[in-house]
């Protein structure tokens, strides 16, 4: 095989890897490591500085579509990024300190569990018309008042906010609650990305599901927005390092540019309950691959 | 009723629209700007220089020596000098790798604008890790 028909294939899965990663607020490292170093056998490192290249191609052109639409939550993501880049600068400083095999088993327990969290949490009704849809915030605020103290600090933070939802047809409204306990799993999601050299959408779209109660189609697209700004930060190292072969990293830009141009495109129509179905399934194939490296 | 109003009052100002726009529309521009980057790349390096672009197996990429390809910003602008492809491309990645930092800069000077000092002073809280982790980065590699 030559490198014109290598770049070729880079090229196509890379398409699907956007395609996947902007519709999941994932960087689409899932698909783009594992053909690198399982079917072409190339180093690992040069696999995961290609990988971030992913991730920042994906973050971009999917976030360019969503934030204009409001479907990404540019102040959750704000604020969140202050948690993941720390967490992301945290790892890289203790990379060495834990064993790689255990936190790659612990990683894939984790996002096992959160699966099924995710599988279990019930389609929250979205309202038809207006009035109901005002009765299910004074609900949703009445329910976190007094309990969490998180939706105090979103308050402050005025991070509570709607989005339009094309497959629904209608605004939906959304309160955003424990926003402590959100920027806390944030924090770990950035260290255990700076640590194992990974994207960590797989955590971040989970924590702001289960724990934040954003809606999946703003939790996915504003993971998206929050991946890129993590990225970014250890991107630069990776350069520096000589881990971004161009012939490899170049192809595989290109095509998820194109994918993620296209998911994003096809978000915002995309039923809630379907995403979070293949966000689940996605996620069970990531754990398997992390759990697998633990033990392997 | 206060939950209620609780709820209501905070719904009013999300991101505004101003704002929002301003970023997506600078995301969107280094988007363009990094695929035209490596469309050129790729097509300067399978003009200029077939051999690593075209004919090379696959086999030989992965002795690849990080050393042969450019990897410091020093070396990138010397390869786009020379016509380079894979400087040009390098290039491009590095525009994409910066977008979402541009964005950020970008949302940091609407919110400031907009004298929403909280969000200005989270975004460029931001800012300066991404930096600081340049930095360390920097004097690591």
């Amino acid at each position: 095989m030559t490198i014109v028909e290598l770049s070729l294939v880079l090229f196509g899965v890379s398409i699907l890897a956007g395609v996947l990663g902007s519709l999941l607020g994932l960087g689409g490292g899932f698909v783009v490591v594992p053909v690198l170093t399982l079917v072409f056998h190339l180093d690992i490192r040069l696999a995961i500085g290609t990988s971030i290249v992913a991730v920042a191609a994906t973050s971009s052109a999917g976030a360019a579509r969503n934030v204009t639409e409001s479907i990404t939550n540019l102040r959750v993501a704000t604020f969140l990024a202050l948690a993941t880049t720390l967490g992301a600068v945290t790892g890289a400083l203790l990379a060495g300190v834990f064993d790689a095999r255990f936190l790659f088993a612990l990683f894939g327990v984790v996002l096992a569990v959160s699966g099924v969290q995710m599988v279990r949490k019930r389609r929250i009704p979205v309202a038809k018309d207006p009035i109901p849809a005002m009765a299910t915030i004074g609900v949703a605020a009445a329910f976190t008042e007094g309990v969490d103290r998180g939706g105090r600090l979103a308050d402050r933070l005025a991070l509570h906010s709607a989005y339009f939802d094309e497959a629904e047809g209608l605004e939906v409204p959304y309160v955003v609650v424990n926003t402590g306990l959100g920027l806390g799993l944030m924090y770990l999601a950035g260290t255990l990305s700076g640590l194992l050299g990974i994207g960590s959408g797989v955590l971040k779209v989970p924590a702001m599901d289960l724990a934040m109660h954003i809606p999946m189609k703003v939790s996915t697209a504003t993971s998206n927005l929050l991946i890129g700004l993590t990225a970014a930060a250890s991107a630069v190292v990776y350069f520096a390092r000589g881990d971004i072969d161009p012939l490899i990293a170049g192809p595989v830009a290109i095509g998820v540019l194109l994918g993620a141009t296209q998911g994003s495109k096809w978000l915002a129509g995309m039923r809630s309950d379907r995403l979070r179905v293949l966000f689940v399934s996605v996620l069970g194939v990531v754990a398997v691959q992390m759990i697998w490296k633990g033990i392997g | 009723m206060a939950p209620l109003a609780r709820g209501y009052g905070a719904l009013t100002p999300p991101s505004p629209r101003g704002v929002r726009a301003a970023v997506g529309r600078v995301l969107h521009a280094g988007v363009l700007v990094s695929a035209a980057i490596l469309l050129t790349g790729y097509l300067v390096g399978l003009v200029g220089d077939p051999a690593a672009f075209g004919s090379h197996a696959v086999e030989q990429a992965h002795l690849r020596a990080s050393a042969s390809f450019p990897h410091s910003f020093v070396a990138v602008w010397d390869g786009i000098g020379r016509g380079s492809g894979e400087a040009i491309i390098v290039a491009g990645v590095l525009v994409l790798i910066l977008t979402p930092v541009a964005g950020l800069v970008t949302s940091a000077v609407a919110f400031a604008r907009r004298r929403d000092w909280l969000f200005t002073a989270i975004s460029a809280s931001v800012l300066s890790v991404i930096l600081g982790s340049f930095l360390i980065g920097w004097l690591s590699a």
